[in-house]
């Protein structure tokens, strides 16, 4: 009892006590393997739960089954590619404004799926993402010409390329510059968690909840719906567009390709199997998925049909995902405890945190 | 059809008034159109002065106006205490940008809400799990802890047993005469409306059969014909008598 008491009381400690957690051993990645390989995947690692954490606030706690959340971040990475290709500026100062752009464009689907529910959410937002797409691919258009070969508006279905990227080069020289953007990478993931966190503990998320479990409760109680959704979305829209802006500047290149119902699966089972709604699902769920993904590599067509057999297994047998799995274990475990020391004080108990 | 049609009553401050009716005459959705989740088509609702017609749900809230539903409304994956927490810091005024903590006043609202309908073993529960009970007490807990000037409840006692009745019926005597709060109550169990109420409305297809002291409800005879019935009123009558006898 006291135990459980813990958990529920001090949500805030033990956020703190996982991300430190999580936090040491990113840093201390690249010092035991800066192998091109490792970087790489911990960075796309990165990448996706950067994405994903933020998608969750508006899945996982607001409730509301969007799925334009890659089109958000291909928002933010075009916008950011763009204007550095067209404008000459630079990729930090476009960076910003891609994810300005993403809470925009976020905001605006949050407003455009305010009459919808459920399954409806999805169709819209589903619609969005493939409209983007196609308008992408038959962008065939002459927009500027460098030489003779003729270059589109959007770059159409080869991506747009030759926008620059964030420095590291210049900074680290070729072989530590790799270093930097994983680094870079991590320190977008912890803010956006931080940021994600920080709504989901407050007012903030409570207003989400509310409106998630009862929509006429919540509006009777003084949450006005249509500003809650429309914040929801454009809230969540800022840290997955800088991480679209970071994609583009990491493989200086952004592509249609980002915006494939494949990726978005995967991100969507990420989000499945690590928990939706919870604090640190968005995070576990990208390790797990990225881990099979990587341990599947040799079998090559059964790559798909392993993350696919998982994201079943949980959404049929643990909804609440690995989080909420450990959550209940977690809670057992002390409860046991608490138990077993039978009104011992509850000061005994944090030194298990 | 209207499911509410020309119906025109008036609630004075500190009063409870009592609505009853058979099913589908219309309660539920007068609530609605009260407090803003359903859009009136015609006529005016005044509120302390305030003009309240066509105001979201959220804004009538803000003017002072909590409801309870009738389905036991809450959310349920979260705990009694967040309940709470999110009536009383969301109701209480309207909240342009939320802060990122609940303020103090705002739980200290939510705990006297907590401990005046008696929930402070339950504050940890998850909503979801929760007997009919606490339910209920959560949902009043929930509607004063915004410190509300007007109290519209949604069948409050339906579905609980006399012992549980009897506990809410307490509950919210205290509401009144502590927090000089105006009540309209909507109930089917007779005996909980006649004691409570100052006056009854009885509607019938959306219209109002009846207007008037809460005691003169068995002896209207359209009010037996439509609703009562006579073995009912004929126990109300009884039962209002020993009321009588019993002070």
């Amino acid at each position: 009892m006291n135990g459980a008491g813990f958990i529920r009381m001090t949500p805030i400690r033990r956020d703190i006590a996982i991300g430190l957690f999580f936090l040491a051993i990113a840093i201390a990645i690249p010092f035991i393997d800066s192998s091109r390989s490792t970087m790489t995947q911990v960075i796309l690692l990165f990448i996706w739960a950067s994405i994903v954490t933020q998608w969750n606030l508006v899945f996982g706690v607001a409730g509301i089954f969007s799925l334009a959340q890659m089109a958000v971040f291909t928002m933010g990475g075009y916008t950011a590619a763009m204007l550095s290709l067209y404008m000459g500026w630079s990729l930090w100062l476009t960076s910003f404004l891609g994810a300005f752009m993403a809470v925009l464009v976020s905001g605006i689907i949050g407003a455009a799926t305010i009459r919808l529910r459920g399954a409806y959410v999805a169709l819209l937002t589903i619609g969005f993402a493939v409209v983007m797409q196609v308008l992408i691919l038959t962008d065939s258009d002459c927009f500027f010409y460098r030489g003779v070969t003729c270059y589109n508006f959007t770059g159409g279905s080869s991506g747009l390329s030759q926008f620059g990227d964030f420095g590291f080069r210049d900074w680290l020289g070729y072989k530590q510059s790799l270093v930097g953007k994983y680094y870079l990478a991590l320190f977008l993931l912890v803010l956006g968690t931080i940021f994600a966190l920080v709504i989901m503990r407050g007012p903030f998320g409570y207003a989400f909840r509310a409106l998630r479990d009862n929509a006429n409760c919540a509006s009777s109680q003084g949450i006005n719906r249509v500003k809650y959704q429309i914040l929801v979305f454009a809230l969540s829209g800022f840290f997955t567009g800088l991480s679209g802006a970071f994609y583009a500047g990491h493989y200086k290149t952004i592509g249609p390709t980002m915006l494939d119902l494949s990726v978005l699966l995967l991100l969507l089972s990420m989000m499945v199997v690590g928990g939706l709604g919870r604090a640190w699902g968005p995070l576990l769920g990208c390790i797990i998925l990225m881990f099979i993904d990587d341990q599947l590599k040799v079998y090559a067509e059964w790559r798909t049909v392993g993350t696919g057999a998982i994201t079943i297994l949980f959404i049929i047998v643990f909804r609440q995902g690995v989080a909420g799995l450990i959550e209940q274990l977690w809670e057992r475990l002390l409860a046991l405890r608490g138990a077993r020391t039978a009104g011992a004080s509850a000061t005994n108990d944090k030194a298990t945190g | 059809m209207a499911a509410v049609d020309e119906l025109s009553f008036t609630v004075g401050h500190g009063e409870i008034l009592g609505v009853g009716g058979p099913n589908g005459a219309g309660k539920t959705t007068l609530f609605d159109v009260i407090s803003g989740l359903t859009p009136a088509s015609g006529g005016t609702i005044t509120f302390d002065g305030q003009d309240l017609t066509g105001k979201s749900a959220d804004r009538v809230c803000h003017a002072g106006i909590s409801r309870t539903f009738q389905l036991n409304a809450a959310y349920d994956t979260l705990t009694v205490k967040e309940n709470v927490l999110c009536a009383s810091y969301y109701g209480f005024r309207n909240v342009v940008f939320p802060k990122f903590r609940f303020d103090r006043a705002t739980r200290t609202r939510a705990d006297e809400a907590i401990a005046f309908v008696g929930l402070e073993d339950d504050t940890e529960t998850v909503v979801g799990e929760l007997p009919i009970l606490q339910r209920k007490l959560l949902m009043l807990a929930a509607a004063v802890a915004r410190q509300p000037r007007l109290l519209l409840l949604d069948e409050p006692v339906g579905g609980l047993n006399r012992q549980e009745i009897d506990l809410v019926m307490g509950i919210l005597r205290r509401f009144r005469d502590e927090q000089a709060l105006t009540i309209v109550l909507i109930e089917h169990v007779m005996r909980f409306l006649v004691a409570l109420s100052d006056r009854a409305l009885i509607m019938h297809h959306g219209q109002k059969i009846y207007e008037g002291p809460a005691d003169g409800l068995a002896r209207d005879k359209t009010v037996v014909e439509v609703y009562l019935g006579e073995r009912l009123a004929q126990r109300l009558r009884l039962g209002i008598e020993e009321a009588e006898a019993g002070d």
